[in-house]
């Protein structure tokens, strides 16, 4: 008899023996500023610089990734002065234009059109989720057509990811 | 999308997380802290700026142990950000900025920076 009870109990105590197995995990919106090209000044005139291809330059590209969309706007600032040159006497001119190159996803195309500009700056809330490569130009003109001394020349492009 | 995101962390990129951090109170009364952890896949990067904002962009007061951390590629770094308690009310974006070395080469270079926002 007390065989059968001792059975019983371990039966019963087996049916609720139970192991909990925990699952996580994170999500987490992130954002990613990928240097895809590091540009180059082309010297297609004396007195100008130019990273656009058709002046012999490279067009620097940065990618953003964002893992969930909205959560993050895109902020890029072309330069509007050299981080390294030869003494300059004259005005720089500077023009500079952020452009959609490839996308993730093609939606993203809209960034063209919904992009916010002001100064030198470009701004683009980042609505979807995905990769978006921004090809960036940027061209100094210097003086009334005057010669750019000879040297080194070298300026910063800002990428930035803002949390929205 | 999620082996896309993997990729992109292969290449030359900056990561910088948690998007909200949020403040607590520190060991140290009268001042809030959160921890940020940076990321760095950039190869010609080596150096990142931290710094604190508010809605404007203006910097508001902080301390970590260091402001400008040195990372090498592929490394990972978590810091402690303090801000007092009355500055913490103004402080809004919490940014990483890679900061760039004078070079002789005639490229542009890319600075990035990646700002995550206080809840």
């Amino acid at each position: 008899m007390f065989k059968k009870i001792v059975l019983a109990s371990a039966i019963l105590c087996g049916g609720v023996i139970a192991q909990e197995v925990p699952i996580t995990g994170s999500v987490e919106s992130k954002c990613i500023v990928q240097t895809d090209t590091i540009g180059i000044y082309g010297n297609p005139t004396p007195s100008s610089l130019t990273t656009m291809s058709t002046g012999g330059g490279v067009t620097p590209i940065v990618r953003f990734d964002v893992i969930q969309a909205s959560f993050y706007k895109a902020r890029i600032t072309t330069p509007n002065g050299f981080s390294e040159s030869p003494a300059l006497s004259d005005v720089v001119t500077w023009t500079g234009d952020v452009a959609v190159g490839e996308v993730s996803d093609a939606n993203m195309s809209a960034y063209s059109t919904s992009k916010v500009v002001y100064d030198n700056t470009t701004e683009i809330d980042l609505t979807i989720a995905g990769s978006t490569w921004f090809n960036i130009t940027s061209t100094a003109d210097y003086g009334y057509d005057t010669a750019l001394p000879a040297g080194t020349y070298r300026a910063v492009v800002s990428a930035e990811c803002i949390a929205l | 999308m999620i082996l896309l995101v993997a990729l992109s962390s292969d290449g030359s990129s900056h990561q910088w997380t948690p998007t909200y951090p949020t403040l607590k109170n520190s060991y140290v009364s009268g001042v809030f802290s959160t921890r940020m952890e940076l990321f760095n896949a950039r190869t010609d990067v080596s150096y990142y700026q931290v710094g604190v904002f508010d809605v404007d962009f203006k910097a508001v007061p902080f301390a970590a142990a260091e402001k400008i951390l040195k990372i090498e590629h592929l490394g990972r770094r978590s810091i402690d950000i303090f801000i007092r308690n009355k500055d913490a009310e103004r402080a809004v974006y919490i940014c990483s900025k890679s900061k760039l070395l004078s070079k002789g080469s005639a490229t542009t270079s890319i600075s990035s920076r990646i700002c995550s926002k206080i809840k």
